[in-house]
């Protein structure tokens, strides 16, 4: 059974106890209140009988007609209260019927009472037998009132034994209904413990296992409720990344054995590949050395034609291997200090063209969170960028500092040289694009890639700005820089 | 230690070799140089036997310039076999290669490689490093004592 029915079966259950429960609560109410309003008429009886004696009283002593036509008005009255009474019940209906008689036996014989003629004028062994006369009424009278007093007052005395019955029924239905919904709670927090807690624990360490790497971690619920059927999306969730994490190791093993075939072909190219360089450059030397005299300019400008483009090749064959290796090598990040990486690039420049007066303009204290050895490539290149296009400037200057840039901190290279056309700017770091002639400025157009490579594996951007004849710009921007 | 002795190149590349040769040559380096083609020549070279056999007795090169992609045994093989030999444990061997590969040159240190270096396409610049080589393992450098022969 799902969750949801046995939680609408738990309400409805729940529901219909509580209905019960009032009902039985406002049936005894009715109840209580019968007896009361029982109660209300007995004692009315009571009252009427009460006035009756006291009416009959005044009347003995005084023998108005007023008290006589009270006695009247208070005998009906109380005539009709017995004949409407609603009480049920052999003894109560036996009491009815006794205090009836009782009571038309005293109407009875207080008319004869009223109708017994005066004393006065009569004489005086007349007067004494209507006294004796009138003294066995009177105390006749008053008995019959006193027990139909009697009477009224067990009525009575049943009605409260009524409403007391009736009150016991409410504190027991209230006890009843408690205890009911008392058993109905403990049943349902017994189920949800079962059905829902224990599952949802279950669940709940399966999530556990499987964060801390335990794949292979099954919940195995065959229950036909939600939990069941989150239970077995589960066990179907944790295979299928079983599968795909199987599938991401084959390709990472792929990969690996991919990779291993790119350095054993880097270490071909490297070695291989240069070889044969070596013998053209070497035996064009070896011919222009042994043989020179024998050879004309023609045959010499040959032979250096020869060799430049062997050592050409050779350096071609160096920068993109070390552009594969850029790609290639893990990222060690660590804080990596500018400022004296370009001033070593700066002095190395330097002494490479001692004849060269370049100035050179290194903000102090440039720090970023990167990898040493790859951000020394990088201003390797853009520093010898900016060396050779201020070969032909008079005073060459060359900055390199830090700037925000659009709210992030962007590291720049800029020099007074040549400069560039923008038009050609996005072909500047593609492998050998470049924007200048071989015979103006040397180069295999192989620096800015690798600039861009090196930036790209930091996760950063690197973009150029440049006027032609005023030089050029270059700015990189790395993420998670370090104030 | 008057008579200079040879000095044993391990290079398979026969250009690659007229050109280490010339360039001894053009450094004025006056010993002769011997020319094994793979790593197993060499040995046979250092160790007297196969088809140098007839060597037993005579005193071992001065130096072993050694390339490391070599036929049969490569340099590095080549350059633990000496090592692991008694005979030839402290023979100055320098590495001439084509690659630049950081971890060809972490092996062939950690191996006992006396030096490292590295072919230019450039002769001019060859020419330099040899020079150097023969400068300093040649003339200034003092070889360990000859040892008594096998």
């Amino acid at each position: 059974m799902k969750i949801s029915t046995k939680g609408r079966v738990a309400a409805t259950t729940a529901f219909l106890t509580i209905a019960l429960v009032a009902g039985m609560i406002w049936w005894a109410n009715d109840e209580v209140g019968d007896a009361n309003e029982r109660r209300r008429e007995t004692t009315d009886l009571a009252r009427g009988l009460t006035e009756l004696r006291l009416v009959t009283f005044e009347y003995m002593l005084h023998r108005h007609e007023r008290p006589r036509e009270q006695e009247r008005r208070v005998h009906e009255r109380l005539e009709r209260l017995i004949a409407d009474s609603p009480l049920a019940g052999d003894a109560q209906i036996e009491a009815l019927g006794t205090l009836r008689r009782r009571n038309q036996e005293a109407h009875r014989l207080f008319l004869e009472l009223a109708a017994t003629p005066s004393v006065e004028g009569t004489s005086a062994k007349q007067a004494e037998a209507i006294r004796r006369f009138e003294a066995q009424v009177s105390s006749r009278l008053l008995i019959l009132q006193q027990e139909s007093l009697a009477d009224a007052f067990f009525l009575t005395d049943f009605s409260t034994e009524r409403i007391n019955a009736a009150q016991q029924r409410v504190v027991l239905v209230i006890i009843a209904g408690l205890s009911l919904n008392a058993l109905i709670a403990g049943a349902a927090t017994w189920f949800i413990r079962r059905d829902v807690l224990s599952p949802i624990a279950r669940l709940q360490q399966a999530t556990r296992e499987v964060a801390s790497g335990d794949l292979d971690y099954q919940l195995h619920n065959d229950s036909d409720d939600e939990i069941g059927e989150t239970a077995r999306n589960f066990d179907a969730m944790t295979h299928s990344l079983r599968t795909s994490f199987r599938q991401i190791e084959r390709s990472n093993q792929e990969l690996a054995a991919l990779n291993q075939e790119i350095e054993a072909f880097s270490y071909s190219v490297s070695h291989d590949l240069r070889a044969p360089l070596r013998s053209m450059d070497g035996f064009s030397l070896a011919l222009l050395e042994d043989y020179g005299d024998k050879l004309d300019a023609e045959a010499k400008d040959s032979l250096q034609r020869v060799r430049a483009a062997s050592q050409r090749m050779g350096r071609l064959i160096d920068e993109l291997l070390g552009l594969s290796r850029v790609t290639r090598t893990e990222l060690k990040r660590g804080p990596v200090n500018l400022s004296e990486v370009a001033r070593e690039i700066a002095e190395s420049l330097g002494h490479q063209s001692p004849q060269r007066h370049v100035e050179w303009r290194i903000e102090e204290g440039m720090t970023v969170h990167a990898d040493k050895s790859l951000m020394q490539i990088a201003l390797q290149n853009l520093l010898e960028n900016a060396w050779k296009f201020t070969g032909k400037t008079e005073q060459a200057v060359i900055r390199i500092g830090m700037r925000v840039v659009d709210g992030a901190k962007a590291c720049f290279v800029a020099d007074n040289g040549v400069g560039f056309d923008m038009t050609y700017a996005d072909r500047l770091f593609g492998a050998f694009q470049r924007l200048h002639h071989e015979n103006e400025f040397s180069g295999t157009g192989i620096g800015l890639a690798t600039v861009q490579r090196i930036i790209r594996r930091h996760e950063g951007k690197v973009w150029v700005e440049a006027l032609p004849g005023q030089g050029a710009t270059f700015f990189f921007s790395l993420k998670e820089p370090v104030p | 230690m008057s008579e200079a002795k040879c000095i044993l190149l391990v290079e398979d590349n026969a250009d690659d070799a007229a050109l280490t040769l010339r360039a001894f040559k053009r450094s004025h380096v006056m010993n002769t140089i011997a020319l094994a083609r793979d790593g197993i020549e060499a040995l046979d070279f250092l160790f007297s036997r196969g088809a140098h056999e007839h060597r037993a007795g005579e005193p071992l090169p001065t130096m072993v310039i050694l390339d490391l992609k070599l036929p049969k045994l490569d340099g590095l093989g080549v350059l633990k076999a000496i090592r692991d030999d008694a005979r030839t444990r402290l023979l100055p061997v320098v590495i001439l290669t084509s690659s630049k590969e950081e971890q060809d040159l972490i092996s062939g240190y950690s191996l006992g490689a006396n030096s490292y270096v590295r072919k230019p396409v450039d002769f001019n610049e060859f020419l330099e490093a040899v020079k150097v080589l023969g400068i300093y393992w040649l003339m200034m450098n003092q070889n360990p004592p000859e040892r008594a022969g096998p």
